[in-house]
């Protein structure tokens, strides 16, 4: 928590994320404005479960974009996760712990597998992942097309559990985030992400391992989305290929609107922390207020235009 | 008394907290090349752009050939006979030579789609005006920069020119393609244009120049004809203080101890072709030779980021297997790149984490780097080299030139404790922080670490270096004492061998 406190501080006259917490703020005030539902306690927890899955592939998604890269497999990658914790988890209930390692394992080694194919075959991430999210939503659908599956009673119960009235999956979550920020701040190996997102060359010159930090970004990514499957499938109880697809494009949302740069080399997961909360805040009020949810696509793609430009302008000064 | 071609009088610019210009008079007359002088900061570029309608003046009138004006636009000016080169050319690099020409001016045929024939045969005609020989189907990203910079004059040269702006056009070019760009300056200035002139190498401006302007803090510090100033008398102009000493003094007894850094036989691609040679603890050692001889070529093999196809290299009397920066820097060596920005610093990032970038390791406590020891660090660095910067929080890339480089010397030195490689330390770097990167240069030497040094400034060479090794399309073509050597010997070399292999390979086509 102290990294993403210092991390805060000493972003402070960026004012990225001062940008962010003010229209958070605003958001907050008007919906204790227009709804008397909204400021509930009950409401915060039912939010906070929400925005696990998309904080957790938001989350990976920063690694990458921190690199200059971009990983648009997470998507299928998650389809394809629960698709596996649900259906191993039906044939094998004992075996919990086994099956959720196994699914980390390999979301990680096809992360690693992107970050791996863009070295070698020099392909823009954005093709290889394209490719990649592809062959992944592909073969889960040879394998099961419909959802399925179902998962113990003990990780349904994880993911309905309350500490202090709080989602346990939210304070997971948020030690997640913490430990990314101490991270991604403080040591070695994410601090290169920084050098090698604002400039590979000079990454290259500083006798950084280039080629292994971008593999390692591209996988920390395939686990944050394992992470998200794990979450996903036990609060749904099923395996859904297709449950990933919005989430690709959703996730890159809450990276951008919290200041990370599509180039690389700036931002932060506070940024992505805070994006998360507006995105999802958003929508659960839109929600309450019963605008459809056309109308929700159109706001949030008016966020993020919005935030990416206020950002950009500030930086330009 | 000639109209002047541009006449500027009492030019003001303001920016809140700047003024890059103050009451600035200058003036070009027809067929004079005017030289424009002044450290980086100093007003020069805020002018051209004025001239060139890129920028508005705050105050002050503009009368160009007799007439008053006031641009509106760059587009203005240009249509007006006013071309700016600047440093960074505007090409398109995918685009071919004649495309590149002609880009304002396609040529159209009865049915008024571009014609590719007449657009080639224009450009052919336009570059035989020049003098060179340019395929104008050649794509611009497939030439060497020197003749993208005839391709970016030849541009000037589609319609009327009477004002030719030439921003530091010799940083990046040496040796002959200067004298070809001289000669077509000459040969411009001939015809009526007026040319102004920027640039840092003074040689240059007693030897192109008419008359010359010294801008500082945005104002005229001086302006006459170019007999009239000293060089001394210039730099003094410019730095506002007389320099006692430019280059710091060299060392007395000849280098001894085992070599530091010993190369035999390098080969790497068709750019080093055979090259040998060692570097003794606490020497400087020069490389100098045309741009293309193989000099950048050789540093970043040393260096570990090109590939070695013969020859070994030895650091400390050890040979070196594994080939990569990150062991280079393990044992020592440190590499100032040519293009800082490009390939040296992370401009987005603050000064703390450029100094720490390849010594992360060192800043390291149980797994977490140390905050404060960095800081501490970065503190020191930027003390010991002079850094202008308030704290090492500073990102990068607000610095000016000269302090971007410090800050390369601040990471490096603390690297390069046998060995430091500085390929073209003092590009575009004012004079008064050129003085105390030599400064900083010899003071490294003289703690024992051996010094590499790329440049194409022949006195910068001769300055500085104990002993100077001249490159030639490949190869050592000599070496050449540092205290003796003249900039006529070091030509000579460059040039000769060059001259010799290429009549013997015309006399073997002769015999064939």
């Amino acid at each position: 928590m102290s990294a993403v406190v210092a991390e805060f501080r000493r972003n402070r006259l960026s004012l990225s994320y001062v940008i962010v917490v003010a229209l958070l703020i605003l958001l907050v005030a008007a919906g204790g404005f227009l709804s008397d539902r909204f400021l509930t306690w009950r409401n915060f927890g039912n939010l906070f479960q929400q925005l696990v899955v998309l904080g957790m592939v938001s989350l990976g998604q920063t690694f990458v974009v921190l690199l200059g890269g971009i990983d648009l497999a997470v998507g299928s990658l998650v389809g394809a996760s629960t698709v596996f914790i649900a259906h191993f988890l039906e044939w094998r209930p004992d075996l919990l712990w086994l099956a959720l390692p196994l699914a980390l394992i390999a979301a990680t080694a096809i992360g690693a597998l992107n970050g791996l194919l863009t070295i070698v075959l020099r392909v823009h991430p954005l093709i290889v992942t394209l490719g990649m999210s592809s062959i992944i939503f592909g073969a889960t659908l040879m394998y099961d097309k419909e959802p399925g599956g179902s998962v113990p009673r003990g990780l349904a119960d994880f993911s309905y559990a309350n500490l202090w009235g709080i989602p346990v999956t939210a304070i997971v979550l948020v030690a997640i985030f913490a430990l990314a920020g101490l991270w991604l701040q403080r040591s070695r190996s994410g601090r290169s992400i920084y050098f090698v997102g604002g400039d590979r060359e000079a990454a290259r010159l500083n006798g950084l391992p280039v080629n292994r930090i971008v593999v390692m970004a591209y996988a920390l990514s395939g686990l944050c989305a394992g992470l998200a499957a794990i979450f996903l499938t036990a609060r749904t109880g099923v395996g859904d290929p297709r449950i990933g697809t919005a989430l690709t494009l959703q996730s890159i949302t809450p990276v951008v609107v919290g200041g990370t740069i599509l180039a690389g080399g700036r931002g932060g997961v506070l940024g992505t922390l805070l994006g998360v909360l507006l995105v999802t805040m958003l929508n659960n009020l839109l929600n309450f207020l019963n605008v459809s949810s056309y109308y929700q696509w159109v706001i949030q793609g008016l966020i993020i235009i919005v935030a990416v430009s206020i950002h950009t302008t500030r930086r330009r000064q | 008394m000639v109209t002047p071609v541009i006449e500027l009088s009492r030019i003001e610019k303001e920016y809140p907290g700047v003024k890059p210009l103050d009451r600035v008079d200058f003036a070009v007359r027809p067929g004079e090349i005017h030289a424009l002088l002044g450290e980086n900061g100093a007003g020069k570029s805020t002018l051209i752009r004025v001239m060139g309608g890129a920028i508005r003046p705050n105050g002050g009138s503009m009368t160009y050939l007799g007439k008053p004006v006031s641009w509106q636009s760059p587009k203005q000016a240009r249509a007006a006979g006013i071309h700016v080169i600047h440093q960074e050319l505007a090409l398109f690099s995918e685009l071919s030579v004649a495309e590149n020409i002609l880009v304002d001016a396609q040529p159209r045929n009865a049915l008024g789609l571009i014609s590719g024939r007449a657009r080639h045969a224009r450009a052919a005609e336009i570059l035989a005006q020049l003098g060179v020989k340019i395929s104008t189907h050649a794509k611009i990203d497939e030439l060497p920069l020197a003749d993208q910079q005839m391709v970016e004059i030849a541009k000037a040269l589609v319609g009327e020119v009477r004002l030719l702006v030439l921003d530091e056009p010799t940083a990046v070019i040496s040796g002959r393609e200067v004298d070809l760009l001289f000669d077509n300056m000459r040969r411009l200035k001939r015809e009526g244009v007026g040319i102004v002139y920027v640039s840092h190498r003074l040689e240059e401006i007693f030897e192109i120049a008419d008359r010359v302007t010294i801008l500082k803090d945005g104002q005229v510090a001086g302006t006459g004809p170019v007999g009239d100033l000293t060089r001394d008398e210039m730099i003094t102009k410019m730095v506002g203080r007389r320099l006692e000493q430019i280059y710091p003094a060299r060392r007395k007894a000849p280098a001894g101890g085992p070599d530091i850094l010993k190369i035999s036989n390098l080969r790497a691609g068709h750019r080093v072709r055979d090259v040998s040679f060692a570097i003794r603890p606490g020497e400087v050692v020069g490389i100098a030779g045309m741009v293309g001889s193989g000099r950048t070529e050789v540093a970043e093999v040393i260096f570990g980021t090109r590939d070695l196809d013969g020859g070994t290299i030895e650091f400390d009397g050890t040979r070196l297997d594994r080939r990569m920066p990150r062991e280079a820097i393990r044992n020592g060596v440190g590499f100032l790149t040519e293009n800082r920005k490009d390939e040296g610093l992370f401009l987005g990032l603050p000064i703390s984490a450029n100094v720490m970038a390849p010594d992360l390791a060192g800043v390291t406590r149980r797994g977490l780097i140390d905050r404060r020891g960095e800081r501490e660090i970065a503190l020191e660095q930027i003390r010991n080299f002079a850094v202008a910067a308030p704290s090492p929080e500073v990102k990068v890339g607000n610095l000016s030139g000269g302090n971007q480089q410090k800050v390369l010397f601040g990471r490096w030195s603390r690297i390069a404790r046998k060995l430091l490689i500085l390929d073209e330390p003092t590009r575009g770097v004012d004079i008064g922080a050129k003085v105390e990167i030599y400064r900083i240069v010899r003071n490294l030497a003289e703690q024992g670490v051996g010094i590499l040094m790329i440049s194409s400034e022949l006195p910068e060479i001769i300055g500085l270096s104990d002993r100077i090794f001249v490159m030639s399309q490949g190869h050592v073509a000599g070496e050449i004492d540092g205290a003796s050597a003249t900039e006529e010997a070091i030509m000579d070399l460059a040039v000769r061998s060059l001259d010799r292999r290429e009549s013997t390979a015309a006399r073997l086509e002769q015999v064939a």
